[in-house]
């Protein structure tokens, strides 16, 4: 049995004294009485000793009770304050009538009749007066007294310490005393030294203490492992300001002037404005009746002022656009993860900013079949096998797609949304090939991935969340394996 | 969203077939079942599709999705025979006019609970709220034709719905519950729309109210529509596709004479569509044939034009056609999206990594490394955070948004670590030492670019651990820099440096002041840093500028 020095130095002074509380076994070995009941416990583990555990009451006057104790409880000084029978208006002039009157009346030691206070003569002392004579006593007078709030309880545990007779055998057979060593000094490792010192052993019972590596943040991860995926993919990166113009973040992307997107209830308008870029009489056209396309437009009027004040983007497609204007030649394939912005009033399920992923393909040839197999291959990767599409809506994609992937426990979710740009949106800049496009709220990948109620823990994070999420999990094990 | 109530028994009268079928096909069309109830299912549609806000809407387009008719509807208008005059006068508050006889219609509980609901949707939808379209459906044999619509007295009084009492268009818009919602939309013109018949009597004030005159119940038979608004493709099109739904549910559509012209037609318009073009984006070989029967099964009249095109003919309430492909789109719902087979393109692409996302990498590989757990603050913030509790002067630089939402989020952070030193407020309870970092977005003037911040808050943190992540930080992101004296009022003064690169401060470290960390409610020192990644070598210039 390998017993710690400590646990021997107590085994041996109990081996002497069979018996005894901590305070006592301490003094025998210079040493605290907390340190004793944690050597003792560890003897205990091994059937050398005993640990009894005792919660100890002692009840103790307070103030008040302590003047009771000497002079009387004030029924009882109240009573002896009068003879038969006194009027109840002398009575109450008394200085304890407040608490005593009553008492009185309850203990059944006085009547009143026609304003007149008469003893009735059973007035034996009670249970409450014995108590407070003597504490030690007990008895039900104690919770009387309690309830007065005369004594008040101190809870005391108290150990007491015994050795088993396996304990007094093993001392019997002598203890080996020598002094163990715990952290190794340079000294004792080049040295030599370390030959012969006693290295003392340590306990795999005693958990070891929880430190937290720095990490990256567990929505982080998720965006890194969508970004990795896309980078496999042979996408490109591209990146871009928080701040735009509407002209980019609306009207290139042929979303009407009066489109209820464009009202200052759902977007954040900012004061600043920045001239129109160079063809974007264009867009114009394209918004007034079609330009050179077979398209209608949108008719009404078109206004230059509105496509030059600034907003915060509501869509990293207004990047997207950008790039498409400033790269017209086939094959282009690119994606961005970036913060945009709605104005919606903040809670569990809503923010006025997160993170959209977008990609685009523009090349030669590419078909609708394409767009479906590019997102069929990511969500796949993601680690979604089941997608399916249905018809969807987006002001600037035709024809447009709303994937959903299959969730066990969920079913369907809706996972973003996807199409190929209209070509109002693309015919402006004389690019002539179709794009494929589809973006995809990261938020809600997350809420499933993290297993979260409220979007608000993503950004004003409990910083234990950081902590206790391994950093890896099932689904990028799956995807680690490949 | 427009979210359309449909009635089984009413729906499955108009489709001719069991609800089952219906519902399971109906989301294949382009729309969300949200929620299935016992006499009736709650649907979204799309915005572009306005003419899907009614069950007879609904009800045509799946009898041909079903394959049960194809084929473009056809709609028979007459002329009543009823004029309908517009004053000049209203040219500039709400110039545009629609109308349209009904005869000869039953309306009950479903039908009238449609129809309403249509009106309701099209208000949003195509209405922007009323502004740009409002319609009126008056009950006609309660009013003597002609009909003018005038720019009227705003002191003119009449009942208005749902009143027993005449009140002047003024008080309406200061005591009808529809006049407040809507008021906005007219009350700052001198006079106002208004809609009355040969006796002068009113049928309504748009965009705001009828009058109780003729109101529609289950006993009316004959209606006057009445579209008004200030576009007139929007205008149009509304007549068209109420129009079209009463016409469904069982009425005769008369034309009204407006200034020379019999309105509605109810005409569909003629596109020549490719074939090979909508192939060739659909990825799915269609000859005109094919492409015919499908867009039949859309409504849309269809047949061969020569070896390549295809004659469409576009029904009028069909507002969303703007394009080709917008009739492209349709057929490829006719085909059907579960039939298309998903494939990837044969072109060969490198992907590469966004140099300024690169450096975040790198930033946050180094932030673990030293220790420190990484969280990911809003950007939006106030300026009480950024700078009254930081105790920083306010920046000119600073980007205010013009409507916030609330005081939490009224600018765009011009810095990180006003918010990290927040989010240490939100963890006091949380065991220490707490080292957080992130790294992200900010802007300045009109500018986006990369900033970090580090923060380390324990009892033994000082200025000595701040310097040595910020040394840390810059030897490895290779910035090559001098600490100068920082006049940061956010530090403790003596305890406090700015990091000097190729002439410019590119970043600040130090104990944060004691004041703010009162401000945060924070109870131990912290040590922090900030670093602008612009100093970063290969940090891209001038992306992040409008």
């Amino acid at each position: 049995m390998d017993l710690s020095l400590n646990e021997k130095r107590l085994l041996k002074v109990l081996e002497k004294i069979k018996k005894g509380d901590p305070a006592t076994l301490a003094s025998h070995m210079d040493t605290t009485a907390e340190s004793v009941i944690q050597f003792a416990l560890l003897l205990e583990g091994r059937g050398l000793a005993r640990v009894e555990k005792k919660v100890d009451i002692t009840y103790h006057l307070t103030e008040e009770g302590a003047r009771y104790a000497r002079e009387g409880l004030p029924e009882r000084q109240m009573l002896n304050s009068f003879n038969e029978r006194i009027p109840i208006s002398d009575l109450t002039a008394h200085p304890l009538s407040r608490v005593g009157m009553g008492q009185m009346r309850k203990k059944g030691w006085v009547a009143i009749r026609d304003g007149m206070v008469e003893k009735t003569g059973r007035d034996a002392p009670g249970e409450d007066e014995i108590a407070l004579a003597d504490l030690s006593r007990g008895g039900k007078g104690i919770a009387l007294l309690q309830k007065r709030g005369l004594i008040c309880e101190r809870q005391e545990t108290v150990y007491l310490i015994t050795v088993t007779p396996e304990g007094e055998a093993l001392a019997a057979k002598g203890l080996d005393l020598v002094e163990e060593v715990g952290t190794l000094t340079r000294e004792q490792i080049i040295g030599g030294a370390w030959k012969d010192l006693r290295l003392r052993r340590y306990s795999l019972e005693t958990l070891p203490r929880k430190i937290y590596p720095g990490k990256v943040h567990p929505y982080q991860r998720l965006l890194d492992e969508m970004r990795q995926i896309l980078l496999e993919m042979g996408f490109a990166e591209i990146y871009g300001g928080l701040v735009q113009s509407s002209f980019w973040n609306f009207d290139a992307l042929f979303q009407p002037q009066d489109h209820p997107a464009r009202e200052m209830q759902d977007t954040f308008f900012l004061k600043e404005h920045v001239p129109v870029p160079e063809g974007y009489e264009k867009v114009r056209d394209m918004h007034l009746h079609g330009g050179t396309t077979s398209s209608t437009g949108w008719g009404g009027h078109w206004s230059r002022e509105k496509a030059e004040q600034c907003v915060l983007r509501t869509h990293t497609t207004s990047l997207s656009i950008q790039h498409l204007v400033a790269h017209p030649e086939p094959p282009v394939k690119v994606f961005c993860i970036g913060r945009v912005y709605r104005r919606e009033s903040i809670d569990s399920t809503h923010l006025a900013e997160f993170e959209q992923l977008e990609g685009i393909v523009m090349d030669r040839d590419v078909t609708f079949r394409h767009l479906l197999g590019f997102l069929k291959e990511f969500y796949g990767r993601m680690g979604f096998e089941d997608v399916r599409f249905r018809p969807g809506y987006f002001p600037y994609t035709e024809p447009s797609v709303e994937p959903e992937v299959y969730v066990d426990g969920l079913g369907w979710v809706e996972m973003g949304g996807a199409g190929i740009f209209r070509e109002e949106v693309r015919a402006p800049w004389g690019v002539t090939h179709p794009v494929l496009a589809w973006g995809l709220g990261v938020s809600r990948v997350a809420m499933l991935r993290l297993g979260l109620k409220d979007l608000r823990q993503l950004y004003r994070t409990d910083i234990d969340l950081v902590r206790e999420t391994p950093s890896w999990q099932q689904s990028s094990e799956v995807r680690g394996g490949n | 969203m427009a979210v359309i109530t449909l009635h089984y028994r009413y729906l499955e009268r108009l489709v001719g077939c069991d609800r089952a079928t219906i519902l399971e096909r109906l989301p294949m069309i382009g729309s969300d079942i949200e929620r299935i109830d016992e006499d009736h299912v709650d649907v979204e549609f799309f915005p572009s599709r306005p003419d899907l806000f009614s069950v007879e809407g609904v009800a045509r387009a799946m009898r041909g999705f079903l394959g049960l008719e194809t084929g473009l509807p056809e709609y028979r208008v007459t002329p009543s025979g009823i004029s309908f005059s517009v004053d000049p006068g209203l040219a500039s508050i709400r110039p545009y006019l629609g109308t349209a006889v009904i005869r000869g219609i039953t309306l009950d509980e479903e039908s009238i609970l449609s129809l309403m609901g249509l009106q309701e949707a099209l208000h949003w939808a195509l209405g922007r709220g009323r502004s740009k379209v409002a319609i009126g459906i008056h009950d006609l044999d309660r009013v003597t034709p002609p009909f003018r619509y005038i720019a009227e007295e705003r002191t003119r009084a009449f009942v208005p719905l749902d009143y027993d009492r005449e009140m002047t268009m003024e008080e309406i818009l200061d005591e009808h519950p529809k006049g407040r919602a809507y008021a906005a939309i007219v009350r700052d013109f001198p006079r106002f729309p208004l809609i009355v018949d040969a006796c002068n009597q009113v049928l309504s004030f748009p965009p705001i109210i009828n009058g109780e005159l003729t109101r529609v119940t289950a006993e009316s038979r004959n209606l006057l529509l009445d579209t008004t608004g200030t576009d007139e493709r929007a205008v149009m099109t509304a007549v068209n596709i109420i129009c079209t739904a009463l016409a469904d549910a069982g009425g005769t559509i008369e034309s009204v004479l407006v200034s020379g012209s019999h309105i509605p037609t109810l005409a569909p318009s003629t596109r020549v569509v490719s074939a090979r073009e909508c192939s060739s984006l659909l990825g799915v070989e269609f000859t005109p044939a094919e492409l015919s029967l499908l867009l039949q099964k859309m409504r849309f009249g269809a047949e061969p034009a020569g070896d390549d095109g295809v004659r469409v003919t576009v029904p009028c309430y069909r507002a969303d056609i703007m394009h080709d492909w917008d009739i492209f789109e349709d057929a490829a719902i006719a085909f059907g999206y579960e039939n298309f087979r998903a494939e990837l393109p044969p072109t060969f692409t490198i992907g590469q990594a966004h140099p300024v996302m690169a450096i975040a990498s790198m930033v946050r590989s180094l932030g673990t490394g030293l220790g420190y757990q990484e969280v990911i603050p809003f950007t939006l913030t106030s300026e009480r955070v950024m700078y009254q509790k930081m105790q920083r002067p306010y920046a000119p630089e600073t980007l205010g948004v013009l409507h916030p939402i609330s005081e939490e989020n009224t600018i765009v952070r011009t810095a990180i670590l006003p918010l990290l030193i927040e989010m240490l407020q939100f963890n006091r309870h949380r065991e220490l030492p707490q080292r957080l970092f992130a790294v992200g977005d900010v802007v300045e003037g009109l500018e986006t670019f990369h900033k970090s911040a580090f923060v380390s808050l324990h009892p033994a943190a000082d200025f000595s651990e701040a310097y040595a992540v910020a040394d840390a930080l810059c030897r490895e992101l290779s910035i090559p820099y001098t600490a100068g004296k920082s006049g940061d009022p956010a530090f403790i003064e003596g305890r406090r440096g700015c990091l000097v690169a190729n002439g410019r401060t590119v970043g600040t470290f130090g104990e944060i002041h004691p004041a703010v960390l009162n401000a945060f409610e924070l109870e131990h020192p912290v040590a922090a840093v900030e670093i602008d990644l612009r100093a970063v070598p290969g940090y891209p210039s001038g992306q992040g500028t409008p």
